[in-house]
């Protein structure tokens, strides 16, 4: 840690982890509803286990994003934060707004509203918190004035991030018109501007771990975020498939999404060349195990489990199935949760106390644990839901019959999430026994040259290597 | 390419792809109207929207394909169960299902009268909305399938055992005590007649029979005596060659294949309950 108000990030981290180990308790739960009878029914059903289960998800992973930012923007702009304070009162009222919120959803006080479940008065915070956020992270970079590409692709993906939730702070009459535009949100969010800011974090790790120059990096991530945007954009028709929208959506749908992986494709050649002309030689295998899972799992989930019921043909018969779940899954965990995870793993050596001991065997028990953990569980919703998809929607049994005859893979599911657990465990047992570090430790020499230069500060790209 | 021209590609390729989807936005907008009859969006069918929303429904359910996929689709639930039996259902949805046997139930929401007027005429709207021939067949929230081969249920074998009900008492719903004798009479009906959309059998589907039967009495073809579809349902029971379907494998000679014991074999009673059951099928 070069700049002592990075250590902001810490707590940001912390409470992300705490969030995260409720979430997936809150998983598991579901999960075991699957195969009922449920005791909890009239306590504990399954749709307030599920909201919560997804609304935790969006909840650690803004937090992981936001304590990552303020984590990168120091390092990149050079200087301290503008305001540590702001960070910290931006923090706790986010933190009060999700744990609120979910208490909340227990008592079934929420819109209903898939994803956005978030009352009015939450959405109201939300904003708030991202524009403390936006305004903290603005003034950085301004009284800095170095503003890397990296840094810039961040920025602007937060910055769209909080716009792209306006719609969902209004109210729709007609309920096709609300589905509409709640894509708006969660769609140009996780297959638009989110994709921005993994692409600029994977950027910024894969400078950082594998010394690969900047200049290459940053014009590759350029061409990501082009890729991003020309498939992703219109791709958001995949998800206006039969909901009453007019019939073009649906060649536009298939087309565009089909694009989709390709900038998922540029992402994981980008992490494999980066490795390829600069090696392995950073101490934190463990966290250049996370940046290169990122890449690779992203790809399989986001991207072919995407393309594998994105196509109209095919999806006319999977829709609403739980085929969805299967994709789901994957592309949250491979593209955003194990992103975080990286960044977090990347930044633990400064931001705790045990410098030395970060590649520990019990963070990759953690990552292969949930690697493998989650890619079983990929399997037993495929499975489940290609069981599914024949059963109900080809050969036409009732939805409760087949729920019966696919119940093997509901039992599948239960034991991969299992092991998952038991990786997110170990993850969140890792960081927590590590205490925080406050004082600034002077970087290394290879660190300084992996940065893109020690100050004096010199233009991007233009570091000696 | 340099890092300028990389930059452009990015900037270039955001701005078109966002002017083409704010373009189609644009159209979308003027034919929300028609595709999804906002016409007939009544302040009521608005209230159930509401209902939909307050009690977190698409978190279990889905509507459009859109939601959890814990419990079944609702899209076309309105054409497929008539309104009596979706009323039926949401003062009490444990009297047609049983958790032990299904290992999933909705729990009961205690919903308002007016809140289940509302949400059915919500879910009637919903049902005319302009999904583009979606779903491909009926989703059906149980049954709907040919039984297993005679000799799977006399070896007995484990998993053919179709009768997946609830365990009915004579205070049940009479529809749900229908649904029950459907698969338990001797011969069972399901044995010949699927409640599936253009799965014919030995007999013909009963999806969709009330709409059919109200069709029939209706016609000047129809030489029965029934004047109504639940009549109509009742006769073909009870007498099964007083209107002959078409169809050379339904009937030969002017008298039907069914067989003409259910007179004898079933109660009066039993008969309306069956009859109550399959008019649930719009």
């Amino acid at each position: 840690m070069r700049y002592r108000s990075q250590s902001v990030a810490y707590w940001y981290f912390a409470v992300a982890m705490v969030l995260f180990g409720l979430q997936v308790v809150f998983g598991l739960l579901s999960a075991v509803k699957y195969l009922g009878p449920d005791p909890l029914l009239y306590i504990l059903p399954f749709d307030v286990t599920k909201v919560i289960h997804t609304n935790l998800l969006i909840v650690w992973v803004l937090t992981g994003f936001m304590g990552a930012t303020y984590w990168l923007v120091p390092e990149e702009s050079r200087t301290e934060l503008h305001s540590v304070k702001l960070a910290y009162v931006q923090l706790i009222l986010w933190t009060l707004m999700g744990v609120t919120a979910v208490i909340g959803y227990l008592f079934r006080y929420g819109t209903g509203n898939k994803l956005l479940e978030q009352p009015l008065p939450h959405k109201l915070v939300i904003v708030a918190c991202m524009l403390i956020f936006l305004y903290n992270i603005g003034m950085t970079i301004r009284k800095a004035g170095r503003f890397t590409t990296t840094e810039g692709v961040l920025v602007l993906g937060l910055l769209s991030s909080a716009v792209l939730y306006l719609p969902a702070l209004l109210h729709y009459e007609n309920y096709t018109v609300s589905i509409f535009y709640r894509w708006w949100t969660i769609h140009l969010w996780v297959e638009g501007v989110w994709m921005m800011i993994m692409g600029s974090f994977l950027a910024y790790l894969l400078i950082r771990l594998s010394g690969v120059d900047r200049e290459v990096m940053e014009k590759w991530l350029y061409v990501i975020v082009g890729l991003v945007f020309i498939a992703g954009i219109l791709g958001t028709a995949h998800h206006y498939y039969w909901v009453g929208v007019p019939t073009y959506w649906l060649p536009i749908g298939g087309f565009f999404s089909a694009l989709e992986p390709l900038a998922l494709v540029g992402m994981a050649i980008y992490a494999y060349t980066a490795i390829r002309r600069a090696g392995l030689s950073h101490p934190n295998t463990l966290a250049l195990h996370w940046t290169i899972g990122s890449a690779v799992f992203a790809l399989f989930g986001a991207g072919l489990l995407g393309l594998a019921h994105t196509w109209p043909s095919v999806n006319r018969w999977t829709h609403g199935t739980l085929i969805t779940a299967m994709h789901g899954h994957s592309a949250f965990y491979g593209a955003y949760a194990m992103i975080v995870l990286a960044m977090i793993t990347y930044a633990m050596p400064s931001i705790t106390r045990t410098r030395n001991d970060v590649s520990s065997t019990l963070g990759f028990w953690a990552f292969w644990l949930q690697v493998g953990g989650m890619f079983g569980m990929t399997l037993s919703f495929a499975t489940a839901g290609i069981g599914q998809v024949y059963l109900e929607r080809i050969v036409g049994l009732g939805y409760l019959d087949t729920q019966l005859k696919i119940q093997v893979h509901f039992l599948m599911l239960i034991l991969t999430a299992s092991i998952f657990s038991v990786g997110v465990g170990l993850f969140i047992f890792d960081f927590f026994r590590r205490a925080p570090r406050a004082e600034v430790l002077p970087e290394t020499e290879a660190e300084s040259v992996r940065a893109g230069g020690a100050a004096p500060p010199e233009p991007a790209g233009q570091a000696a290597r | 390419m340099n890092q300028r021209q990389a930059r452009l590609f990015a900037i270039a390729c955001t701005g078109i792809a966002a002017l083409a989807f704010l373009g189609l936005t644009v159209d979308s907008h003027r034919q929300f109207p028609e595709l999804t009859n906002a016409d007939a969006i009544t302040p009521e069918v608005s209230a159930g929207q509401d209902v939909w929303h307050k009690y977190n429904c698409v978190n279990c359910h889905t509507l459009f394909g859109e939601g959890a996929y814990y419990a079944p689709d609702l899209t076309k639930i309105a054409d497929l169960r008539g309104e009596p039996y979706l009323q039926a259902y949401m003062r009490d949805p444990a009297q047609f299902y049983d958790e032990q046997r299904h290992r999933r139930l909705m729990p009961n929401q205690n919903l308002s009268e007016e809140e289940i007027t509302n949400l059915i005429r919500f879910l009637q709207w919903v049902a005319d909305v302009d999904t583009q021939g979606w779903p491909p067949r009926p989703i059906l929230v149980a049954t709907g399938f040919a039984p297993p081969s005679r000799e799977a249920v006399a070896a007995d074998q484990p998993g053919v055992e179709q009768v997946e009900l609830r365990p009915v008492t004579p205070e049940s719903d009479p529809r749900a005590i229908g649904e029950n004798l459907f698969r338990s009479v001797t011969p069972a009906c399901n044995a010949c007649h699927s409640l599936t959309e253009g799965m014919d059998m030995a007999g013909p589907t009963l999806a969709g029979i009330r709409t059919r039967a109200e069709a029939i009495v209706g016609s000047d073809d129809y030489d029965g005596d029934a004047d109504d579809a639940e009549g109509y349902i009742r006769e073909s029971i009870t007498d099964p060659s007083a209107h002959i379907v078409p169809g050379q494998m339904y009937s030969a000679n002017d008298m039907s294949f069914m067989p003409n014991t259910y007179a004898d074999s079933l109660s009066e009673e039993q008969i309306d309950q069956l009859a109550a059951f399959l008019a649930s099928y719009e």
